[in-house]
């Protein structure tokens, strides 16, 4: 089932000392349920500003995408809705302890509210937050805050999850639980939209990678397809020699 | 997935103010320590203040003489203090002791602080030397002073020199000064006496004030002038305890960006936010003047002997009625610079911009003879304070306090709505304020613009007749208003944004039929717009000193016809067109459709003519040629009708062919209403005329959408 579409998205910026910065140039891709569908590219390839077009952040300059059959423009909060959005710069209330964090998460996102008690004792169990889940944000460690984090993004139940380089600054440890967590989501049936520069990350998760360069999408596909399409069996060559032929 | 309710709002509400409470410093700063510091300060200023007249009451002055007439100075001097010393009036205070002090340079010891008064005699001629070389030496010629010295009798002077800085040196002074003017009067009763005019003043007549007002309405005119200065004071210090950290705070934390992933809808986040900034806000507003109310019982804080406050229910309804739009125009103002700012740092550099904006305003309550029934009443913020005074007068004037709670509501609802867009624009998150028409500028950026151009030419208009005004005279009034103001601004619009002339300010030829269209249309529309006046008058009525003032501002009967003709009739009608119906229509257009285009160039044309009396009927007009314009392209005929109308509105009651009072009779209505569908019938005929020569005079994309 094709759960995201995204048909010629293009962000322009202006800058006064640079003018047009074209940040997304007509990108299109589809998503389906039950996937892992990873952005690969460098740091400004456009892969952040993709993802917050699809969270509605960010409204594009042109085309169209929709999640969950709605349009990000014309339906906004229908879309945000259906899609759990996670990145290195959403950070946590900190003066909330981590249970109200996810109570708060799920109450604004609209969860039926007689369920809210429920889910967010089924997450706390789930991610091991049990143990902290009265003290507040601001006194937990980083690998807590990660795992508040995931449980926020997830709280509502959305059948869309947008995680933006989830792993930027984590440790080895904490990377590694990252991943488990994503491949869980996905065996629960959730389209995972994955954005990442580490080509190890991508090979390990990715059932679709997508690689982006300068705003443009050079090439699409599983690793084995870019594999036979380029003859290089690193995902790191085959992200150079796209990038060398798409430049 | 099912909707959780619209329990989002209140969600959104309760955890900001859970989280606001769970911050303990910023209530500890914000709230508790001005409770703590207020009685410290209080107490200390009251010490500091009953220690200086301790220390003044029991100072010993020191005092030198001086001058070419020191032994007449020495002798008022004596005269004076054994008034000082024996005079019974220094039975409410003890009488104070100035010693003689001897000296060669006198005012050396004054600034050096050991004596605290000199007294110089002067004999006639040297004081008349001394002053001239004084004057001489000031920048500017003073030849009112000069003539003055020479009117001087020719009689010795004393002359008290002392230090304004020092308090002890400017107690001295003021006690010398009122007894040497004691000595004067009784030298001045004894010269009477010795011509045998010995009078007391009370057999002249007796002379007694007596004041009428009840304890109510000095307890209302002294609270209704603080009133709103001192709530706006801390609501706008109580509110930004929240709306610093309600966006900015967010932003740098990086919260934000997750709240703006979520479900919520971008107005329940401003909601919610500015819920708590009221919430926030009133508790603030009710701690501080409940600390008030306790200083007041302990006696820190005096107040007038006869304060008695009597609000009735309605009086207090009304002001709630005022306070609400009030309350939400400092919240949104509040919100708004929080979303402008990218840090706790900018949030203050905007602060006090803020502060200025929305408290100074409150402070017309204080100008002399500021009524609500003036043009005052559509300022937003002023229009409140001066509202909640009259209230509090127990005054009740429904229009006008119905206008000042719409115009700060009005001001409120466009802050709101800024707010929301601040919230929803990219800039919070992208960091980038610019998009392709701010990058190009020019005609794209020109729409975005125009507003902010007329309203900063208003405020000049504003400034412009509150400092010169009437004192100008008509004729430069008008060349400096309509020619220099209206048109040199649109100049400047076109110069700055590259516009094409001609599409600017609609020079395009008009269709034939638009002429007899407004020859008919014209006199038509005057004669409902002076219907639309009276109707409006019926409402607000004009006062007399606006009628006579206005009348002899005019004062067009001293010059000549053809003056009269070009000045109010001729020059309005051509360059008030170009900047109203030309460049402001120009800027507006692509972003309004008709109808409410020239609704809105109307309106802004009859807010420019500033008098709350004459801008129904001047906006009427705004619309009408707005009209003809979009109906012609064109802003020849425009110009036409407008001179056409001030043509027939003045001239005839100039030459006096009908008298200033004149009423229209009944049948001119009902005749005038088919001569204005006449005239709009022809020019809705000929608009796919007009639509053609448009595009043969300025080509492509030229015309007026």
């Amino acid at each position: 089932m094709i759960t995201v579409q995204v048909e010629g998205l293009a962000k322009t910026f202006f800058d006064e000392a640079r003018g047009a910065i074209h940040a997304v140039d007509g990108v299109s891709f589809e998503c389906r349920a039950g996937t892992i569908f990873g952005l690969l590219g460098a740091n400004g390839a456009g892969k952040t500003t993709t993802l917050r077009m699809l969270a509605t952040i960010l409204r594009p300059t042109a085309g169209r995408a929709r999640v969950m059959g709605h349009d990000v423009v014309a339906e906004p909060e229908v879309v945000r809705r259906s899609l759990g959005f996670y990145s290195a710069s959403t950070a946590l209330y900190p003066r909330l302890t981590a249970r109200e964090t996810l109570e708060f998460f799920a109450r604004v996102n609209r969860y039926p509210r007689e369920r809210v008690g429920a889910r967010v004792d089924e997450l706390v169990e789930r991610f091991g937050i049990d143990r902290f889940e009265s003290v507040r944000v601001e006194k937990l460690s980083s690998g807590m805050k990660q795992k508040v984090s995931i449980a926020r993004t997830v709280v509502h139940d959305p059948p869309v999850l947008v995680f933006d380089e989830p792993t930027v600054g984590l440790d080895v440890i904490n990377a590694l639980e990252m991943q488990d967590v994503i491949r869980a989501l996905r065996a629960e049936g959730k389209t995972i939209i994955f954005s990442t520069h580490v080509m190890s990350e991508a090979e390990k998760l990715c059932d679709t990678i997508v690689i982006i360069h300068g705003g443009r999408l050079l090439a699409s596909g599983s690793l084995e397809e870019h594999r036979r399409a380029t003859g290089k069996h690193y995902l790191e060559d085959i992200f150079v020699q796209y990038v060398r032929e798409g430049g | 997935m099912v909707d959780g309710g619209g329990g989002v709002l209140g969600t959104l509400y309760r955890y900001e103010l859970r989280m606001l409470l769970r911050d303990t410093r910023t209530i500890a700063i914000a709230v508790v320590a001005p409770l703590l510091l207020f009685p410290v300060l209080i107490l200390l200023a009251r010490e500091a203040e009953r220690r200086r007249e301790a220390v003044i009451e029991r100072a010993t002055y020191r005092y030198a003489l001086t001058g070419t007439e020191e032994d007449f100075a020495y002798y008022r001097v004596q005269e004076a203090l054994a008034i000082e010393t024996f005079d019974p009036d220094t039975a409410a205070r003890p009488p104070a002791t100035f010693l003689h002090d001897r000296s060669p340079n006198p005012d050396s010891l004054v600034r050096a602080g050991a004596i605290q008064v000199v007294v110089e005699g002067l004999a006639a001629d040297e004081y008349l030397r001394v002053r001239a070389r004084e004057l001489a030496e000031r920048p500017g010629e003073d030849s009112a002073a000069l003539a003055e010295l020479a009117e001087l009798p020719e009689v010795p002077v004393l002359r008290l020199h002392y230090r304004t800085d020092s308090d002890v040196s400017r107690a001295a002074f003021e006690r010398l000064q009122e007894r040497l003017e004691q000595v004067r009067r009784q030298q001045r009763d004894s010269v009477y006496r010795a011509y045998g005019l010995a009078i007391d003043l009370s057999e002249l007549g007796g002379l007694e004030a007596r004041n009428v007002a009840t304890g109510e309405r000095e307890t209302g005119a002294l609270l209704g002038v603080l009133l709103t200065p001192l709530l706006l004071f801390l609501m706008l210090s109580g509110g930004s305890i929240v709306a610093v950290d309600a966006i900015s705070g967010e932003k740098e934390r990086g919260t934000l960006e997750t709240l703006l992933t979520t479900a919520a809808r971008r107005s329940e986040i401003v909601a919610a936010k500015q819920l708590a900034v009221v919430t926030v806000g009133i508790v603030v507003t009710v701690v501080n003047l409940a600390n008030l109310f306790v200083y007041i019982v302990l006696d820190l804080i005096e107040l007038p002997q006869e304060l008695a406050v009597s609000i009735g229910p309605l009086s207090l309804l009304v002001l709630l009625a005022l306070y609400l739009p009030l309350t939400v125009l400092v919240s949104s103002g509040l919100l708004l610079i929080s979303g402008w700012a990218k840090s706790y740092k900018e949030y203050q550099l905007y602060f006090l911009p803020l502060f200025a904006v929305v408290f100074l305003p409150s402070l017309a309550v204080l100008l002399p003879g500021m009524e609500l029934g003036s043009a005052i009443a559509l300022v937003p913020v002023a229009g409140v304070a001066v509202a909640v005074r009259e209230v509090m007068l127990g005054e009740l004037d429904w229009p006008f306090l119905a206008l000042a709670a719409l115009s700060t509501g009005g001001a409120a609802w466009g802050a709101a709505r800024l707010t929301e867009r601040a919230l929803s624009t990219e800039r919070l998150i992208s960091g980038t304020e610019l998009d392709q028409a701010d990058l190009a500028g020019g005609p794209a950026l020109f729409p975005r613009r125009v507003l902010r151009w007329f309203g900063l030419l208003w405020v000049v208009l504003l400034v412009s007749s509150a400092w010169a005004g009437e004192s100008l005279g008509l004729v430069r009034q008008v060349l400096f208003n309509v020619v220099g103001l209206f048109f040199g601004g649109s100049l400047l619009m076109v110069r700055a944004y590259r516009l094409e002339l001609r599409a600017a300010f609609a020079l395009r030829p008009a269709p034939a039929a638009a002429w007899p269209a407004v020859l008919i249309g014209a006199p038509a529309a005057l004669v409902i717009g002076v219907g639309l006046a009276e109707a409006f008058q019926r409402f607000v009525p004009v006062p007399e000193e606006v009628l006579r003032s206005f009348g002899q501002f005019l004062g067009a009967g001293e010059l000549p016809l053809w003056q009269i003709v070009l000045i109010l009739a001729v020059i309005p009608g051509v360059f008030e067109e170009l900047a109203f119906r030309g460049v402001l229509m120009h800027g507006l257009a692509p972003r309004l459709r008709p109808v409410p285009l020239a609704l809105a160039v109307g309106a802004i044309f009859g807010i420019f003519h500033v008098s709350l009396w004459r801008i129904v009927p001047t906006a009427y007009l705004g619309v009408v040629l707005a009209a003809v314009v979009l109906l012609t392209g064109s802003i020849y005929p425009a110009m036409l009708w407008h001179a056409l109308n001030n043509l027939i509105a003045i001239v005839p009651v100039e030459l006096g062919w009908v008298s200033e009072d004149y009423d229209l009779p009944m049948w001119s209505y009902p005749a005038a209403s088919a001569g204005l569908a006449l005239s709009f019938t022809l020019l809705w005929w000929t608009r796919r005329a007009a639509g053609k020569m448009q595009h043969v005079g300025t080509g492509p994309g030229g015309g007026r959408p």
